[in-house]
């Protein structure tokens, strides 16, 4: 056998490796409803409610963070962060928790928020713009 | 139908959309007279040569052309465009306008068109027999990106977004644009995110743009050597191109990293995000492909490789724009653009050089000078090839997570990234970075195509053994053994790459200097490495908060990746004990869109002595937009082996005068008065101590000719000051609250003390006694300013850009001797 060809098999095993690594690894979107049923972390997208309460109070615990979310299903859930409150939380469009469900709380371990952009204008922006300059 | 607006300057924005067009076509004219100056067999016909010339000529003067034409547009402020409205402002500095130049899609494609025409006019100089088929790609790749700035509407469709769009075309709907005057309205731009404001902007992106256009020179000569059937030849001529491409593009990369670590409140250097992963594909590509370039030229092994390995380079730059400016990544990046309509545009790019390149690859295989002959196991090369494979599995692991959400969107499923991202990339990296230390360190050893084999396992286990002990050392001494072992296997590659390289410096120095160039850049490469390695995985935070904490099984043990108890909450002056120091923050200041908090870090030897004292200012930046909230920036004190990093993780609701102005008059009396505590009135004589709950008072004297601010007294007053000394946490303040009498009845001045949270009051005067009776008004705990701020260490960062700086100086060594060897041949 030459040596190219048993190159290209450890090649081979080491991609087939990876993609194995990175499929088993890999979560998926799911609801509230989905993460109270596992015990594994997961992500859930959803909106905040901003009804209800925000909490964070620094004199009593600075990494306390709790709220609201709405999954795609539309079930309400309370959800943890151990942290402090992302900054623009209240703009936040549509949230990407990770996390797991602990009791009736979701306790998240990383939230990533899709706010209108920081870098960029984008249309939620313009909206914004529009309220503004209706005002004039 | 056209209405006309009043006070709109429409020549600049004319004249750049002239230019823009003129850009488009010229590039096109210059790629179809180049391909037919390729194609053309009468070697007299200088024609289409010469017309593919002016044609490339007329694209770099018109791509001038429209940045002078932005610049106007910005630097005059002339909102009426929607580019100035949305990324500049009156108030922006005049070096930050430089910055607002690429702060969107256009300005960014438009750093990409221009630096990609000032290579080809270096190709049309330097390149000689290779200008006509290698300037036929750069030409088109010129014409693809001049179409993404285009903007013109074709067929019901935009094409490319121009910089000159008004902003009443913009697609922002209000009724003001309906008034022929609208422009009296709009006084100034939505100015730039102030994160942006950073000068690390203003060289940031020119660099990276540098690099990724210039992948496009190698890629280009490895489709003219097919085009052309010059198989072996192109691979010297593009060598250099390759090094230049390799270094730009990774020094743009690791100035991103600094800008985030320096300016980003991320805590790091490196978060995985896709658009940092897209960032590093063409790299690990690019100088995996040079390494196979390099096999190839000296063993004449490995050609389709080095020329995979090319063209996937600069497929993947097209890849990584796509991934970046096409909305894709939208669920799983915090710095992705978002989908301006042009998704499709930017995958048609992707799509056309990749099957320029498939085509090629396939009408040529037969003719590719594919080696028979197996390489020797002892060779350089072989290793050489193989780390470069290495690399490629990298990179192919990088892509594979990275582009989860094109797999969704390509095949209808829903699969989110691993949970535990970070961990998850880095030990999957570690192993490969593992390997490819490995390979650069006993790589070395080897001789170009034959060893001596004894000789070689002798030395390479000896210099294992070495690296094996010092990376012991290091391995206890900083702690890395408490993370998983892939990291300690990694820093014994790099340590060991390190002595390897060392030696073939060594060696370079008395005389083979031929050698340095790489083995500078593999040192340069170990070192990021073991910077990297340390100061990511023993990163420590020194915020930690122990009080209140709320336990919650199985949740803080993240590995230090979350975000887990690291903040800390602390009262303006009051100190708290932070790891090895002690943490006083000490108050806020306003300049421009910052609002600077200054931190006092003081640290103790064992005899309570202060060995080490130092101000911080975390900053936080007001955003200009709308309803945006402050975003934080952080402040470093760099030492030498460590740095100690802070920023501001949350602060109290914003008061009206969050500076904090002392108005020391007495107003609004009984209000503030609900910003104290109940207040308790002591009879002082002169001498006496007040004890409160942060430190005590001292009545040092009566003052009988106490002065009130804007009441002038009359012979009749009486005004008695107190002369108080307030003494807290180490701190001094002198305080005089005043006594009046004035038509028989009483008043009183109080007096506050802010930084001790104190208001003070000669509320008595008790003549029989000689006493006076000093009223106390305290602020309650939470009423007192505070911050919440989280504080990391990170040890020896400085090898990572240490390293990174000896990684340049290698590849310039490279480049200049890969250069000469051209010359000479």
């Amino acid at each position: 056998m030459k040596r190219s060809s048993i190159l290209g098999l450890i090649v081979i095993a080491v991609a087939i490796s990876v993609i194995i690594a990175v499929m088993s690894k890999s979560s998926s979107y799911s609801t509230f409803n989905e993460a109270k049923k596992t015990e594994s972390q997961l992500n859930v997208v959803g909106i905040l409610d901003k009804q209800k309460e925000l909490y964070y109070d620094a004199a009593k615990d600075a990494n306390y963070f709790s709220f609201f979310v709405k999954d795609n299903k539309g079930d309400e859930c309370k959800v943890v962060f151990i942290g402090t409150k992302p900054q623009d939380f209240e703009r936040s469009e549509k949230i990407v928790l990770t996390g797991q469900m602990v009791g009736n709380e979701f306790h998240a371990s990383k939230i990533l928020m899709k706010c209108p952009s920081k870098y960029t204008q984008d249309k939620i922006e313009t909206t914004e713009v529009k309220a503004k300059s209706a005002n004039i | 139908m056209d209405k006309a607006f009043q006070g709109e300057h429409l020549l600049p924005g004319h004249i750049g959309q002239i230019f823009v067009i003129l850009s488009f076509g010229a590039a096109l004219l210059s790629t179809i007279s180049y391909y037919f100056a390729t194609t053309n067999t009468d070697p007299l016909d200088k024609s289409w040569l010469r017309m593919a010339r002016l044609g490339f000529y007329t694209n770099t003067i018109s791509i001038l052309g429209v940045g002078v034409c932005l610049f106007y547009i910005i630097y005059n402020h002339y909102f009426e465009y929607h580019y100035a409205w949305s990324y500049t402002s009156r108030s922006l500095p005049v070096y930050y306008i430089v910055s607002g130049f690429w702060n969107g899609q256009e300005g960014g494609f438009l750093l990409w068109t221009f630096w990609q025409a000032v290579l080809g006019n270096i190709l049309i100089w330097k390149a000689k027999s290779w200008e006509k088929p290698v300037m036929t790609v750069v030409s088109l790749s010129q014409t693809v990106l001049a179409t993404m700035i285009l903007g013109i509407e074709l067929f019901g469709q935009r094409i490319g977004s121009s910089p000159f769009l008004l902003l009443r075309n913009s697609g922002i709907e209000a009724p003001i644009f309906s008034q022929p005057n609208y422009l009296s309205f709009i006084k100034d731009g939505q100015g730039m995110n102030p994160l942006l404001q950073n000068y690390w902007m203003v060289i940031h992106p020119p660099t990276l743009f540098l690099g990724l256009a210039s992948v496009v020179v190698p890629f280009a000569y490895a489709i003219a050597g097919l085009w052309q059937k010059r198989y072996k030849e192109w691979v010297n001529q593009a060598i250099p191109y390759a090094l230049f491409g390799s270094m730009i593009l990774g020094t743009g990369v690791i100035m991103g990293s600094l800008w985030a670590y320096e300016s980003l409140n991320f805590g790091g250097f490196w978060a995985w995000d896709p658009v940092e992963n897209a960032s590093i594909f063409p790299w690990l590509t690019l100088v995996a492909g040079l390494h196979v370039m390099i096999v190839f030229k000296n063993s004449g092994h490995a050609y389709v490789t080095a020329t995979i390995l090319v063209l996937v380079s600069f497929i993947m730059v097209l890849y990584s724009s796509f991934l970046a400016r096409s909305g894709v990544l939208g669920d799983t990046s915090v710095h992705s653009f978002v989908d301006n309509g042009m998704f499709w545009h930017l995958l048609e790019y992707v799509a056309i050089f990749l099957a320029v390149s498939i085509y090629f690859l396939v009408s040529r295989w037969k003719e590719l000078p594919i080696a028979k002959k197996d390489e020797e196991t002892y060779s350089r090369e072989f290793w050489m090839f193989v780390g470069a494979i290495f690399l490629g599995l990298s990179c192919f692991h990088l892509i594979l997570v990275t582009s989860i959400p094109v797999w969704n969107r390509a095949f209808g499923t829903k699969v989110a990234p691993p949970t535990d991202l970070v961990g998850h990339y880095n030990i999957i990296q570690a192993s490969f970075a593992m390997v490819i230390t490995i390979l650069t360190g006993f790589t070395q050893f080897l001789k170009y195509k034959k060893t001596d084999i004894t000789r070689f396992f002798i030395t390479t286990l000896l210099y294992l053994a070495f690296a094996a002990i010092i990376t012991a050392i290091i391995v206890y001494a900083t702690g890395l053994y408490k993370l998983q072992f892939v990291f300690a296997l990694v820093m014994l590659g790099s340590i060991y790459s390190l002595l390897a390289n060392g030696k073939v410096l060594a060696d370079a120095l008395k005389g083979k200097f031929k050698l340095a160039g790489s083995a500078v850049a593999h040192i340069g490469f170990a070192l990021m490495l073991v910077g990297a390695l340390i100061a990511a995985g023993t990163r420590g935070v020194v915020s930690k908060n122990e009080k209140g904490t709320i336990n919650i099984a199985g949740f803080n043990n993240n590995g230090g990746a979350g975000d887990s108890r690291e903040n800390i909450m602390i009262y303006k002056n009051e100190p708290v004990k932070m790891g090895d120091y002690m943490v006083t923050y000490l108050g806020d200041s306003l300049a421009g869109p910052h609002h600077y908090f200054k931190v006092n870090y003081k640290r103790y030897n064992a005899d309570g002595k202060t060995t080490d004292e130092f101000l911080l200012k975390p900053d936080v930046l007001t955003n200009p937009q709308a309803g945006s909230e402050p975003s934080p920036s952080p402040d470093t004190k760099h030492f030498l082996f460590h740095d100690l990093y802070t920023h501001i993780t949350a602060l109290p609701v914003a008061k009206e005068n969050p500076a904090g102005g002392e108005t020391g008059a007495a107003h609004g009396e009984e209000n503030d008065d609900k910003n104290y505590d109940a207040p308790v009135a002591y009879e002082v004589s002169k001498g006496d101590t007040i004890h409160f709950r942060e430190g005590y008072i001292v009545l040092k004297s009566l003052n009988k000719e106490a002065q009130v601010q804007n009441i002038p007294l009359s012979a009749t007053d009486i005004a008695i000051g107190a002369k108080l000394v307030v003494v807290s946490h180490d701190k001094t303040y002198e305080a005089e609250p005043v006594y009046m009498i004035r038509n028989k009845s009483a008043f009183d001045f109080a007096r506050k003390v802010e930084d001790a949270g104190l208001k003070l009051r000669l509320t008595k005067i008790i003549p029989d006694k000689n006493k006076v009776e000093i009223t106390v008004y305290q602020q309650p705990e939470d009423k007192k300013p505070w911050i919440v701020m989280r504080a990391l260490d990170f040890p020896y960062i400085n090898f990572l850009w240490a390293g990174t700086v000896i990684m340049i100086v290698g590849f310039l060594l490279s480049i200049f001797r890969r250069n000469k060897e051209l010359k000479t041949v």
